[in-house]
C-alpha cells in the first residue's frame, strides 16, 4: 500500500470541477485527492497515465446487491451461479453470471473502475442480513436504502398529518437499519397486496389506512426535506410494469413542482424505464419515454436513473410485490414472494430480455430513449441490477448512449417493433464523453449527497479509475467498440489510494465503508416513543429492543451526522 | 452482580426473542421446555483434546489445521447450530481447503430449497402470518412438539393487525397421525403416509376447475373433504400452509414441496396465500444463507475444483460418507453420528475426525481432534437467522473461558493459511 | 490400434473426476496418459491413478475394472464407444451427444442427465435421476435412448423431451415428472407416475401409481390436468 500516489500527464475528466479532458496530473496522499505541494514526490509511487482517461470512481446508485432478495434468487437460480468466474487461489473463488456471489460483486464493481455501490432496497426488519451481505462485498464502498411506502407507522402518521412523528420515525428506522436514505416503493400498494391487490392510481386508498399513494409520497417528501437527509427519496413509482403507467410516473414527478433544495434534486424517480410505458394493453404499448424526459426537464428539482435492461438473462427483484406477482403470471416462471410483518414486501422471478421480442426490444429502447431524452444532468445511467441486467454492461449503455451508429447496429438485430412504439430510431442525440462520465460519478454522487464521491477535486475520496481511453484522439460516435472495451476493465482502479485494479486484473483485495446516516438530533425522537411499543408488542413478532442494527456490528461503519 | 437479562433463545427455528436469563442461577424464564433446557447448566467438553488427550487450543486448531491441509476432500459439517460469523468463516474454510460444506438442512429441510429452484418460495414472515393469516395449515408439521411457542408466538393462538381472536382463525392440521398440534386444531386431516404428492395434485385439480378428474379418494382422503379443503383455501382472506419434516423427509421429499408451492401459486390467483418451512435448528437459516452469498448455493457444496458446485445426491454429508468420498471431517454443533445411518457414520470412524462444540456428544466419541466452544447465545455474541430469514442477534450474558466458533475458526483458517502457504 | 484401455491402479481414497470420452483414443498413450482429472482437490493426471494400454482399432475405451469411485465417464462425448466393465459412478453419460456407453455393472445417479443423442445401456442396476435435467435448469434427456436391463431408482426421466428410457426391471418413484416429450418404458413396477406431465408417453408393463389427476380416454390415461397436459400413460 502507497499512502502517496501521483498520477502523472493523464487525461483528466472531472465534470463537476469543470475540468474537460485536460491533460494534468492528480494527487493522492492518505486516501484523499490532495494539492501537489502536499505530497513528497520521491516518496510517491507515480503511476504513468500518459493517452489514458483519469476519472473518479463509477458510483452506482442504485443496485440490489445484498440482503434477503438477492440471496432468494441466488437460491432460486443454481443455473446462475454456475458461471465460474475466479477460482480461489489469492483472492476469493467468484462466481454468477448475472446474479453474482458477495465477493463477485466487489470484483466485479473494481474490474469495471466503480467505486461505490448501493443497495437499493432494504426491507427494514432484513436490515442486519442485508449488512452482512454489504460487509461480505470487497472493493467498494456501500450503504442500503431502507424501504418506508408501505410501512404501517409511516401510514399512520401519513393518514394522522404528524409531520414530527413521520420525520421522528424517519429519522429512528434510518438510525435502527443503518440506513442511508428513503426509498419508496409502490407506495400504498404493496399493503393493498396483502389482500391480493394493488394501487392503481396516485388516489387510490390504501386498505385499511385513509391515505392514497400521493399523500404518501408528498409527506415523505416533505419530512425528508425538513430533515435535510444527504439524499432525497428514492422513489420507486406506482404502477410499474403497467401499459400506461408513464402518465402515472409524470402525475409522481409533479408532485414535488415548488419543493427547493439548493444542493440537490427532492425526488428521485428510479429505473424510470419500467414505469414509462404508453398503450392500453401489452400489444398496443408504446413508449411514455419523452413525456417523462420533458417533465424532467422542465422541473429543476427532479432527478431519474434508466433502469436500461441489457439483452439476456435478467431476475426481476422488488419490493413490489403485487408487480413480481403479475410477472410470475405473466411469464409463467418461478416466483418467490416475501411478505414483511407490517413493513411491506418483495417479489422474485427469473426472465430473459430477448432483442427478438417485441415488448423487451421496447424496454430496451425506451431505456435508451430516457437517457438519450433527459438533460445529462438529471439522468443516472442504471440498469437497476439484476431487474434490467447486469451492471457489468454499463459500458454498453455508456457506448450506446454516444454513438447513434451504435444504435442504428442495435436496431437492427431487435425486433422491428421498436421502430413503430418507440422514437429510438429518430433521436439523434449523441451524448459526449463528458457528458456519460457525470452520469456514472458526478452526478450520481451529487444525487446521493456525497460530496466527497464523483469527482477528483481537492478534498474528495481518492477513488479513481483509469481507462485505456485517450479522450482528445477518441471519435466517440464511431469508435464504439473501443469505447466498450476501454470501460469494461480499467488500467486502474484507485480506491481511498489503494490500488485495487492493474491492467484490468485485481491486485488487492480491500474492504470498503459502509455509510449510514443519524439524523435523530433533527427530530423530536420522544415524540414515537409510545407509538413504538404498542406497535412493537401488538404487530411484531420481535422485541423492540433487539430490533435494528448496532454500528459495532458492522465492518467499517461511516456515520453521517445532520 | 446477579441480573436478569433478555435472551434470544438459540435452540429451534422460532428463535423467541423475549427470553429472560437469570445470570447467577444460569436459569431461564419465559421459554419453553425445550430453549430452558438449552439455557440450564450441562454438561461440557472440558478442554481441548488431541486423541484422548488434554491440549491448548493451539495444539487443537494446529491438529485440525493439519488435518484439513492434508485431506484430499474433507467433508465440514454441520453450522446450523452456531452464528453466521463462524458459518461464514467456514465457507471460506471450506472453500481454502477444497473441502465440501454440507449443513444440517440436508437432512431435513433441503427438500424445501430444491422446492425454491423449481418454483419459488411464495411466503411471508411470521409476522405477517400472525396479523394477517385467517386460515394456517400445518401440513406435516408439529410445532406444539418441535416449536412449542410457534403457535402462542407466531400462529395458532397469536393475534395482530386482522386477527383479535383464536377464533378468527381456522388452524388445519394434515398429517399422518394426530398429534399434539392437531389436537389444537379446527380441523384433523388424516393421510395415508406417502401421499402428499397426489393429494396436493388433487387438490390444485379441484381448484382449477378439474374436480372431475380427481377420483373418489386420495391417499385416504375423500373426494369430498378434498374439494371442503379447497373451498376453505379459496375463501381465505390470507392463509398460510406451514410445512413440516413429514413432508420434507417422506416419500416425494422436494416433489411435494415443489407441487405444494405450485397449489399457492394458483391459490394467489383467487386470494393471498403464502407457503413457508417449519425450519428446526436454531441457525439453520443462516447456515444456507451465509454460502448463498459467499459461493451462491446453500448446501452439499464442493470446492475441489477451486469453485463452488452443488449437487445434493453427491455432496450431501450422508451421500459423501456412504460413498466414503470423504477422507478427513469437521464436525461442527452437531452430531452425525448419533443421527447419520449406519454406513454413513461407519466411515467417520474411519477418518480423521474435528469436533467443534459446546457439548460432548456421540461424535465426541470419534473425533480425533475435540475443540470445545462457547455456547452461542448465552457466552457468545453473533447473528441467526429466525426460521422465517429475520435476522436476530443472539447475546453474550455471561463470560466463559471457552473460544467462540467465530474464534476458532477465525484461527483454524490463519494456521490452514500458514501451511498452505 | 486405437481401443484403449484404462484400469484403476488403485481403491480411491475419494472419488476421482474424470471427464473421459472416447477423444482419447485419437491420442497416443502418452498423451493419454497425462489427461488431467480431479482426485480430491488435487488434479492429477490419468497415468497416476490409471493404467492405460492401447490396442484394437476402434474408437473406443475399454474401462477395465471398478469405476464406481469414477464420476463424469463420457460427459459431453458425442461419438466412439466406452464400456465399462464394472460399476460406474455419478453423472456417466451426462449431456452425451452421441455415441455409445456400455455398462455391464450398475451405475451411480444422474445417467444420462441432460443427454441430446447417442446410446447408453446398464446390464445392472441404475440409480436416481436418470435422464433428468440438472437442478434449475428447464429440460432434461432431449433425445437418444437409455436401456437399464435391471432395476432403477426414483426420479426417472424428469423433464425430458425427447429420446426413449427403458427400465427391464422395476423403478422407484415419480417417473416422468414434468416431463414434455419422449418415452419411458418400464417392464416392471414403479411408484408415482406423471406429475405435471405436459406432453410424452409412459408405458409400464407392472404395477404403478398414477397421480389422480388424469383422465381416461380410449383407454389411455391422458393427463396430468394440472398443466393442461396431453402427456399419455398407458400399460405395456
Amino acid at each position: 500500500m502507497h499512502h502517496m500516489l501521483h498520477i502523472k500527464n493523464g487525461i483528466v475528466i472531472d465534470p463537476k470541477n469543470g475540468v474537460k479532458a485536460e491533460k494534468m496530473d492528480i494527487f493522492v496522499k492518505d486516501g484523499k485527492i490532495v494539492e501537489e505541494g502536499e505530497i513528497s514526490k520521491n516518496e510517491a509511487k507515480v503511476i504513468d497515465a500518459s493517452n489514458k482517461l483519469v476519472v473518479a470512481g463509477g458510483v452506482d446508485m442504485h443496485a440490489h446487491i445484498a440482503g434477503s432478495k438477492i440471496n432468494t434468487g441466488r437460491t432460486m437460480r443454481p443455473e446462475e451461479m454456475r458461471v465460474v468466474r475466479l477460482i480461489a487461489n489469492k483472492f476469493r473463488t467468484a462466481v454468477g453470471r448475472v446474479l453474482l456471489t458477495s465477493p463477485a460483486i466487489g470484483y466485479e464493481y473494481a474490474k469495471m473502475g466503480y467505486t461505490s455501490a448501493f443497495e437499493a432496497a432494504q426491507p427494514p426488519i432484513g436490515a442486519l442480513h442485508t449488512h452482512e451481505e454489504l460487509d461480505s462485498i470487497p472493493m467498494v464502498d456501500k450503504a442500503a436504502l431502507p424501504v418506508f411506502g408501505n410501512w404501517h407507522f409511516v401510514l399512520k402518521y401519513v393518514a394522522e398529518k404528524d409531520m414530527e412523528k413521520l420525520k421522528a420515525f424517519i429519522a429512528w428506522a434510518i438510525e435502527r437499519t443503518k440506513g442511508f436514505g428513503v426509498k419508496v416503493v409502490n407506495p400504498g400498494g404493496v399493503e393493498a397486496w396483502m389482500y391480493g391487490g394493488n394501487v392503481s392510481s396516485l388516489d387510490d386508498q390504501v386498505p385499511g389506512f385513509n391515505v392514497t399513494p400521493r399523500e404518501i409520497i408528498t409527506s415523505l417528501v416533505k419530512a425528508t426535506e425538513e430533515l435535510q437527509l444527504n439524499h432525497s427519496v428514492h422513489l420507486h413509482c406506482n404502477r410499474l410494469g403497467v401499459p400506461g403507467n408513464y402518465e402515472t410516473t409524470v402525475e409522481s414527478i409533479k408532485l414535488v413542482d415548488g419543493i427547493k433544495n439548493d444542493s440537490r434534486q427532492v425526488l428521485h424517480v428510479t429505473h424510470v424505464q419500467f414505469n414509462a410505458y404508453a398503450g392500453d394493453s401489452w400489444r398496443t404499448v408504446a413508449s411514455g419515454a419523452e413525456a417523462i424526459a420533458k417533465t424532467v426537464n422542465a422541473m429543476d428539482n427532479v432527478t431519474i436513473d434508466m433502469g436500461q435492461p441489457i439483452f439476456g438473462h435478467a431476475t426481476a427483484m422488488t419490493g413490489d410485490a403485487p408487480f413480481q406477482f403479475t410477472l410470475h403470471r405473466l411469464t409463467g416462471s418461478r416466483w418467490s414472494n416475501k411478505d414483511s410483518e407490517i413493513e411491506g414486501g418483495a417479489g422474485i422471478v427469473p426472465i430473459a430480455y430477448l432483442p427478438k421480442n417485441p415488448v423487451h426490444a421496447l424496454q430496451w429502447a425506451i431505456g435508451l430513449e430516457l437517457g438519450l431524452l433527459t438533460d445529462s444532468d438529471k439522468v443516472v445511467l442504471t440498469t437497476d441490477y439484476p431487474n434490467g441486467g447486469p451492471f457489468t454492461e454499463y459500458p454498453y449503455i455508456m457506448a450506446m448512449l454516444m454513438s447513434k451508429k451504435m444504435r442504428e447496429g442495435e436496431l437492427e438485430r431487435v425486433s422491428p417493433f421498436v421502430q413503430k412504439a418507440s422514437n429510438l430510431p429518430a433521436i439523434d442525440v449523441e451524448k459526449s464523453l463528458e457528458e456519460v462520465i457525470h452520469m456514472t460519478r458526478s452526478l450520481p454522487a451529487r444525487v446521493l449527497g456525497l460530496p466527497n464521491k464523483g469527482h477528483l477535486g481537492v478534498g474528495a475520496d481518492a477513488d479513481i479509475a483509469i481507462y485505456d481511453l485517450n479522450p482528445l484522439e477518441v471519435d466517440t460516435s464511431n469508435d464504439f467498440e473501443k469505447i466498450y472495451k476501454a470501460f469494461k476493465t480499467a488500467v486502474y482502479t484507485i480506491k481511498d489510494g489503494n490500488i485495487l485494479v492493474k491492467d484490468g486484473e485485481m491486485v488487492d483485495e480491500y474492504w470498503g465503508k459502509t455509510y449510514w446516516v443519524d439524523a435523530r438530533g433533527k427530530a423530536d425522537m420522544e415524540a414515537i416513543k409510545d407509538d413504538l411499543n404498542e406497535f412493537f408488542s401488538k404487530y411484531y413478532t420481535v422485541e423492540l429492543q433487539n430490533y435494528g442494527v448496532e454500528e459495532r456490528w458492522l465492518k467499517k461503519p461511516e456515520r453521517i451526522v445532520i | 452482580m446477579a441480573e436478569t437479562v433478555n435472551v434470544v433463545c438459540t435452540f429451534c427455528g422460532s428463535v423467541c426473542d423475549d427470553g429472560q436469563f437469570d445470570t447467577e442461577k444460569f436459569k431461564s424464564k419465559k421459554l419453553c421446555k425445550l430453549g430452558s433446557s438449552k439455557f440450564s447448566e450441562k454438561e461440557r467438553i472440558k478442554a481441548p483434546m488431541v486423541d484422548g488427550k488434554e491440549v491448548s487450543y493451539e495444539e487443537a486448531i494446529e491438529k485440525a489445521a493439519e488435518i484439513l491441509v492434508n485431506a484430499k476432500k474433507p467433508l465440514l459439517y454441520g453450522w446450523a447450530s452456531t452464528v453466521n460469523e463462524a458459518i461464514r468463516l467456514g465457507v471460506i474454510l471450506t472453500e481454502k481447503v477444497g473441502g465440501v460444506y454440507d449443513q444440517c438442512a440436508s437432512v431435513c429441510h433441503a427438500p424445501g430449497t430444491l422446492a425454491v429452484i423449481e418454483e419459488g418460495l411464495p411466503g411471508g414472515t411470521l409476522g405477517a402470518i400472525k396479523n394477517r393469516a385467517d386460515v394456517v395449515v400445518f401440513w406435516g408439521a408439529n410445532p406444539m412438539e418441535a416449536h412449542p411457542r410457534h403457535g402462542m408466538r407466531y400462529s395458532i393462538s397469536a393475534k395482530g393487525l386482522l386477527i383479535k381472536d383464536r377464533k378468527q382463525r381456522k388452524v388445519i392440521v394434515v398429517d399422518v397421525r394426530p398429534t399434539k398440534t392437531a389436537k389444537l386444531a379446527d380441523e384433523f386431516i388424516q393421510i395415508k403416509p406417502g401421499y402428499d404428492y397426489p393429494i396436493i395434485s388433487a387438490l390444485r385439480a379441484i381448484i382449477s376447475g378439474n374436480a372431475d378428474a380427481v377420483p373418489d379418494e386420495v391417499g385416504g382422503v375423500s373426494k369430498e373433504k378434498l374439494i371442503e379443503l379447497a373451498e376453505t383455501m379459496k375463501n381465505a382472506k390470507y392463509g398460510a400452509v406451514l410445512y413440516g419434516l413429514g413432508v420434507t423427509q417422506s416419500r416425494g421429499r422436494d416433489r411435494n414441496i415443489e407441487n405444494a408451492v405450485k397449489l399457492i401459486q394458483l391459490l394467489n390467483r383467487h386470494t393471498r396465500w403464502v407457503i413457508w418451512p417449519m425450519r428446526g435448528h436454531y441457525n439453520v437459516v443462516g447456515a444456507g444463507e451465509v454460502p448463498a452469498w459467499e459461493v451462491g448455493y446453500q448446501y452439499a457444496i464442493d470446492f475441489s475444483r477451486g469453485y463452488p458446485r452443488f449437487s445434493p445426491a453427491e455432496f450431501s454429508a450422508v451421500e459423501v460418507l456412504k460413498r466414503r468420498d470423504c477422507d478427513a471431517a469437521l464436525i461442527i454443533s452437531s452430531d452425525p453420528v448419533a443421527h447419520f445411518p449406519r454406513a454413513a457414520v461407519k466411515h467417520l470412524k474411519e477418518i480423521p475426525v474435528i469436533q467443534i462444540d459446546p457439548f460432548p456428544n456421540m461424535t465426541t466419541l470419534v473425533a480425533n481432534v475435540v475443540i470445545p466452544s462457547a455456547i452461542a447465545g448465552i457466552e457468545a455474541e453473533g447473528t441467526a437467522y429466525r426460521m422465517d430469514g429475520i435476522p436476530l442477534r443472539v447475546k453474550k450474558v455471561v463470560e466463559s473461558k471457552y473460544w467462540s466458533d467465530e474464534q476458532i475458526l477465525e484461527r483454524l483458517l490463519e494456521k490452514v493459511e500458514e501451511l498452505k502457504r | 490400434m486405437r481401443l484403449i484401455i484404462i484400469k484403476p491402479k488403485t481403491e480411491f481414497v475419494v472419488t476421482v473426476e474424470a471427464e473421459i470420452t472416447p477423444d482419447l483414443a485419437e491420442k497416443n498413450v502418452e498423451e493419454i496418459k497425462r489427461f488431467k482429472v480431479y482426485y480430491g482437490k488435487d488434479r492429477v493426471e490419468l497415468g497416476e491413478l490409471f493404467e492405460v494400454t492401447k490396442e484394437g482399432d476402434d474408437k473406443k475405451l475399454v474401462l477395465d475394472g471398478d469405476f464406481s469411485r469414477v464420476k463424469w465417464i463420457g460427459c459431453r462425448m458425442s461419438d466412439g464407444e466406452i464400456v465399462v466393465k464394472g460399476n460406474v459412478g455419478a453423472n456417466c453419460g451426462a449431456y452425451m451427444a452421441g455415441g455409445k456407453i456400455t455398462i455391464e455393472g450398475n451405475a451411480d445417479d444422474w445417467l444420462g442427465a441432460e443427454m441430446r443423442d447417442g446410446e447408453i445401456v446398464v446390464k445392472g442396476n441404475a440409480g436416481n435421476l436418470i435422464g433428468c435435467a440438472y437442478y434449475g435448469n428447464a429440460t432434461g434427456m432431449s433425445g437418444g435412448k437409455i436401456v437399464i436391463e435391471g432395476n432403477a431408482g426414483n426420479y426417472i426421466g424428469e423433464k425430458m423431451s425427447g429420446g426413449e428410457i427403458e427400465i427391464k426391471g422395476n423403478a422407484g418413484d415419480f417417473i416422468g415428472t414434468e416431463m414434455k416429450g419422449g418415452t419411458i418404458i418400464i417392464h416392471g413396477s414403479c411408484g408415482f407416475v406423471g406429475g405435471d406431465m405436459k406432453a410424452g408417453e409412459i408405458k409400464i408393463g407392472g404395477e404403478f401409481e398414477l397421480v389422480p389427476t388424469f383422465v381416461m380416454q380410449e383407454g389411455t390415461w391422458v393427463g396430468d390436468v394440472n398443466v393442461k397436459g396431453e402427456g399419455i400413460v398407458r400399460k405395456l
